[in-house]
């Protein structure tokens, strides 16, 4: 079949963005539907401590207010649910109560949930309830929860430990380690996040008391997953009790996948006061009530031969979960672990994986999930190798990299690679830089007083597995068709990345796929939008259901048109015979007699194989102001293999993305609680310093694909790996830089003014050039 | 947040009359920094008199050749008219380091001058400020101090003024016009800001019965040599560090007259006649700039967190004397400091 003019590889324009910039769009917070009250949640101001309401009474009888929610309130409902689980590790999961029942566990936890006719009244109700509080002791950072003496994060519980769980064959690598002719170690702080999404969490909850049904419309990212965690373990409901609706999302980065408490309180609010409750969260809220992301500890090791070649690989990581389990929280360092070898033929390797309960938001997904670490890890360690043994950081990787003719490949960590030619892309990427030119670069910046640095990361990430996925198509009397998906697009695209899919069978322009998301009610299953997947899975069986339903217009097609199917093609919304200009149009073809329903529907579920594996390089240059310590991105390169392009501006705008959000990581953003009193210290975009336009650099995106050989589209999945190859290159650009002009080893993220200076100041003193 | 009343003043002597009657009413203008005090309860008034109606948003030149600019000119009308950027970009850069375009937009002259200081512990309802609460003690000596002063400090209160505008205004030798019951008066920038002493909760000698209703400028605006400096955490949306305003006259090589104001290191716009002398009638070299720093920074003391902002300034200045003195002010487009 020749390329549909829409299809597969074409860069064909977001058609979800018209209605976007006209501000047509609907979000949680937009909805206001009739008799609507609204919702304030009490916060606890302390990190850890015993807690009494004393006058719940009062609040109540304040003006407008119709409900308080406290713990007593609502004690028939279950914990919020930890589904993650890591292999052979029995995790004794801790009670994650919807409201905190006389313990708070950190800043922000839940105490009472007030329901009143305005947000204000609401509000002011909150701040008149008063507490008896008790102050208990409190502990927030990961490693400090594990020392001895620790104070115990919560009352009751066995200790700080989540878990504890290794990798690798712990004998061979200490064997592996005596006999090295080098060794190299690193600590590494990767440090906690906070998603800051522009569209934060917001609720409605209604409730039909005719049906006994309630409908939660949120901001997620998959409402079927949210509907099952919230229905059976919190709600004591059953799931077709339950409609979830997700109207526009601005932004989730896997922090929108979980239940979280104010969705089943607007779903218990909704039914006790027969009106339907909203509750978003404002900007400090988001600080306090949705999980973070990251926060681990690292030593990683390496030990090298004469050749320099690699020979193990040792990582020892704390990992700080919060005080409650999230959702798939402690999944995330198990992930993170397989994935440190990185792009690199290590034949052995020890990772041992610590997780603590700390007194600070519960961690759980954010864009990358475990990867990002990972790839932060072994592309410092690997920077930091070439450093100590006076090697080029390329040529260190070069004669490392797995080789693609030992493609599949399983790593020291178990992961099974399928394709990957590492050396080409960071070729590609060095070229792209101008690599053998930054010599003379450095030259001129000398000379202008400046520090400049180079830095490159070769990452590789697992993703593509969120499945199955289930995607159903049907033809519409119009002869346009109408897909049914349970992936949730929070702003990449989806409707135009679907419609290409389904334009390559039916070879229809985008506006006239029309994309159904977010209704439980209206799609049967879905796994949601997160781990990268939403192409790899959902695009896989939009592609399947997409050759169905042109094999069912086909077959319709061949009666009315007297002719066998196989000489009839499919173009510009018509059925034709191959050579002639007989032809049926859809919208005729959905007339026929036999055009029933099952003929005009198909229905495809992609069920991944296994992981893909999305790589690339990323190639920073940047200049340091020694006099503020500022860091400029002069240049940056990213060179991808993501198997396959489904869309080249979909595509760069993920990258894109993913980057800045990495690039902020690296150079500014940072949760700090105050070690004393556990409070969250940066609970605002006044002191947590996301990355703004100017902070960005111009990036130049190029691909270097490789199909994947275990997608059927031969994708890999693209939304996450911005943000696993930027924090590392940009950090080993600034290290770089560090290192030539002060020889300065160590620098952690986010490398802000201030630390660069300090960094600087103390490399002046012992090392003057 | 507590109730208030709102009035709306229909001219300048309503104005003064309105806020003379209630010691515990504030004017209202652009509200970018009261409201969001009101927000936190650091500001409790029983009343916001209006007063974004007055006639005060015109620009006219003075009778001397200098500008006069209405109370209520918005921040963001400022920076772009023309004789500010033709005469006075000093000015126009200053504003555009500051706020955001939003901000600015809202923003008005007058206010901007007495906007309060973003210590954080002066927002912090929960502890001691004697600029809050006099007599109540200072957290911020001995406390997270990163942002504070280090010159013109007291033992009461190392806040600094948070204004971009400000540092340029008192580098360019403004006066501020303020209306009481007692008439107009006209008041040496350098005479309008206060240091902290013992009286920290006063950010300014405007009397409680007077509502400023322009600042002049004199006809010099140092067009040709001047730069707005801002050094801060991150590009844009950030108080300063350290800020510095220079105006420099030259003819020659030779600086004939000086202007040096910091930002970010004291309660009030810091100026330093002393070292704008040493620099005056001497050549435009890195040595006399070096000397100028020093001397401005003499008597700079740090609080611990905030130690860096000494040696900081003292970079920062010498920067700035060299963007001003070859003609290459900072631009606030390209927030990057070259």
């Amino acid at each position: 079949m020749r390329p549909a003019k829409f299809g597969f590889g074409q860069p064909v324009r977001r058609k979800e963005d018209e209605a976007f910039l006209r501000g047509s769009g609907r979000y949680v917070a937009d909805f206001a539907p009739q008799g609507l009250c609204h919702a304030a949640v009490l916060r606890s101001p302390h990190a850890h401590a015993r807690f009494r309401i004393e006058n719940a009474a009062a609040a109540r009888g304040m003006p407008g207010v119709r409900l308080v929610l406290t713990a007593a309130d609502v004690a028939e409902l279950g914990f919020l649910p930890c589904t993650a689980s890591v292999p052979d590790q029995t995790i004794a999961v801790p009670p994650y109560p919807i409201v905190a029942n006389g313990e708070a566990l950190h800043v922000g936890d839940c105490l009472a949930f007030v329901v009143a006719d305005t947000l204000f009244q609401a509000q002011d109700a909150v701040e008149a309830i008063a507490l008896d509080w008790e102050a208990l002791p409190c502990v927030v950072d990961g490693r400090a929860a594990l020392a001895e003496g620790a104070p115990r994060v919560a009352t009751g519980r066995a200790g700080n430990l989540a878990y504890e769980t290794s990798i690798g064959d712990a004998q061979a690598t200490r064997s592996a380690f005596a006999a090295a002719r080098h060794r190299v170690s690193l600590n590494l702080v990767n440090q906690r996040l906070v998603a800051n999404y522009l569209d934060t969490r917001g609720v409605i909850g209604e409730y039909d008391p005719a049906r006994d049904r309630i409908t939660l419309t949120l901001s997620s990212q998959g409402g079927h997953a949210v509907r099952d965690m919230l229905c059976e373990p919190v709600l004591k409901i059953p799931a077709e009790r339950m409609r979830v609706i997700t109207p526009d999302v601005g932004g989730g980065f896997g922090t929108k996948l979980f239940p979280y408490r104010e969705y089943a309180l607007a779903a218990v609010a909704a039914k006790r006061l027969r009106r339907p409750v909203k509750w978003v969260a404002g900007r400090t809220e988001h600080f306090l009530g949705d999980a973070h992301g990251r926060d681990n500890f690292t030593l990683a090791e390496l030990a090298l031969d004469e050749e320099a070649r690699f020979l193990a690989l040792r990582v020892d990581t704390i990992a700080n979960l919060g005080a409650y389990l999230s959702c798939y929280a402690p999944l995330i360092p198990y992930l993170g672990a397989g994935m440190l070898p990185g792009v690199y033929d290590i034949p052995v390797c020890h990772v041992r994986v610590r997780a603590a309960y700390t007194n600070t938001l519960p961690v759980d997904a954010y864009r990358g999930a475990g990867r990002p670490e990972a790839a932060y890890v072994i592309e410092r360690l690997v920077d930091a190798a070439a450093r100590d043994l006076g090697i080029a950081p390329d040529r260190l990787r070069k004669r490392n990299f797995i080789r693609p003719r030992a493609m599949p490949y399983r790593t020291a960590t178990g992961k099974r690679y399928d394709s990957g030619e590492f050396s080409a892309h960071m070729a590609q990427a060095q070229a792209s830089a101008d690599w053998k030119g930054f010599n003379k670069r450095l030259a001129r910046a000398k000379k202008a007083g400046r520090l400049r640095g180079i830095g490159l990361a070769t990452y590789i990430e697992a993703c593509g597995g969120n499945g199955p996925e289930n995607a159903k198509l049907r033809l519409e009397a119009d002869g346009g068709v109408e897909l049914l998906i349970g992936t949730q697009s929070t702003g990449q695209g989806h409707h135009t990345a679907y419609a290409q899919l389904v334009a390559d069978h039916l070879d229809l322009p985008p506006e006239r796929v029309r994309v159904v998301q977010g209704d439980t009610d209206l799609i049967a299953t879905g796994g949601g939008t997160g781990g990268s997947s939403s192409i790899p899975c959902g695009g896989a069986s939009v592609a399947g259901a997409a050759r169905k339903l042109a094999a069912n217009l086909k077959t319709l097609a061949a009666d009315a048109l007297e002719a066998s199917p196989a000489d009839l093609e499919i173009a510009g919304g018509e059925v034709r015979i191959a050579g002639t200009d007989r032809s049926i149009a859809f919208a005729a073809i959905a007339k026929l007699p036999g055009a029933d329903a099952e003929r005009l529907t198909a229905q495809d579920v992609f069920v991944p194989p296994q992981e893909t594996f999305p790589n690339g390089t990323h190639v920073a240059e940047v200049e340091i102001d020694p006099d503020t310590g500022a860091v400029d991105i002069i240049s940056y390169v990213v060179v991808d293999d993501f198997g396959m392009t489904l869309n080249p501006l979909l595509l760069a705008g993920q990258v894109h993305g993913g980057s800045a959000q990495g690039i902020g990581q690296a150079l500014m953003e940072r949760t700090v609680y105050d070690a004393e009193s556990g409070q969250l210290i940066t609970a605002s975009l006044m002191d947590y310093a996301l990355p703004r336009a100017a902070d960005v650099p111009a990036f130049r995106f190029e691909t270097r694909n490789v199909r994947c050989r275990t997608n059927p589209l031969g994708v890999k999945g693209a939304g996450e790996a911005g943000a696993i190859g930027s924090c590392p290159a940009v950090m080993n650009a600034i290290a770089d830089a560090l290192w030539r002009a002060f020889r300065i080893r160590h620098i952690d993220m986010p490398a802000t003014p201030e630390r660069i200076w300090a960094a600087i100041e103390e490399g002046r003193r012992v090392h003057t050039l | 947040m507590n109730n208030f009343e709102y009035t709306r003043a229909s001219d300048v002597a309503d104005a003064v009359r309105r806020i003379a009657s209630d010691p515990a009413a504030k004017f209202v203008a652009g509200g970018t920094n009261l409201i969001d005090l009101m927000k936190e309860n650091v500001a409790r008034p029983s009343r916001l008199i209006d007063i974004t109606h007055l006639p005060l948003d015109q620009i006219d030149e003075t009778q001397d050749g200098g500008l006069r600019i209405g109370a209520l000119v918005p921040n963001s009308d400022l920076a772009q008219h023309p004789q500010i950027e033709a005469r006075y970009p000093l000015l126009g850069s200053a504003i555009l380091a500051g706020a955001s375009p939003q901000l600015r937009n809202m923003a008005s002259t007058g206010g901007n001058l007495l906007q309060r200081t973003r210590c954080l512990y002066f927002y912090d309802t929960t502890t001691p400020c004697n600029k809050r609460e006099p007599g109540s003690g200072c957290s911020a000596i001995g406390g997270i101090n990163r942002m504070h002063a280090i010159l013109g400090t007291s033992e009461h209160c190392i806040a600094t003024h948070p204004s971009d505008m400000c540092v340029a205004l008192a580098a360019l030798e403004a006066r501020v016009l303020a209306t009481g019951r007692s008439g107009e008066r006209s008041i040496a920038f350098a005479e309008f800001h206060r240091l902290p002493g013992d009286t920290p909760q006063l950010d300014s000698n405007l009397r409680a019965d007077e509502i400023i209703t322009a600042i002049e400028l004199p006809p010099e605006g140092f067009a040709k040599n001047y730069t707005y400096l801002k050094i801060r955490d991150r590009l844009s949306y950030a108080f300063a560090l350290v800020s510095i305003a220079v105006g420099l006259d030259i003819e020659g090589g030779t600086i004939k007259e000086a202007r040096l104001a910091l930002g970010g290191v004291a309660h009030k716009p810091w100026r330093n006649r002393e070292a704008e002398a040493r620099l005056e009638g001497a050549p435009a070299t890195r040595e006399n700039f070096v000397r100028a720093a020093e001397t401005v920074l003499r008597e700079a003391r740090g609080f611990g967190h905030n130690d860096f902002k000494i040696e900081l300034a003292r970079r920062g200045i010498l920067r700035a004397l060299a963007q001003a003195a070859r003609g290459t002010p900072q631009s606030q487009a390209d927030k990057r400091i070259r």
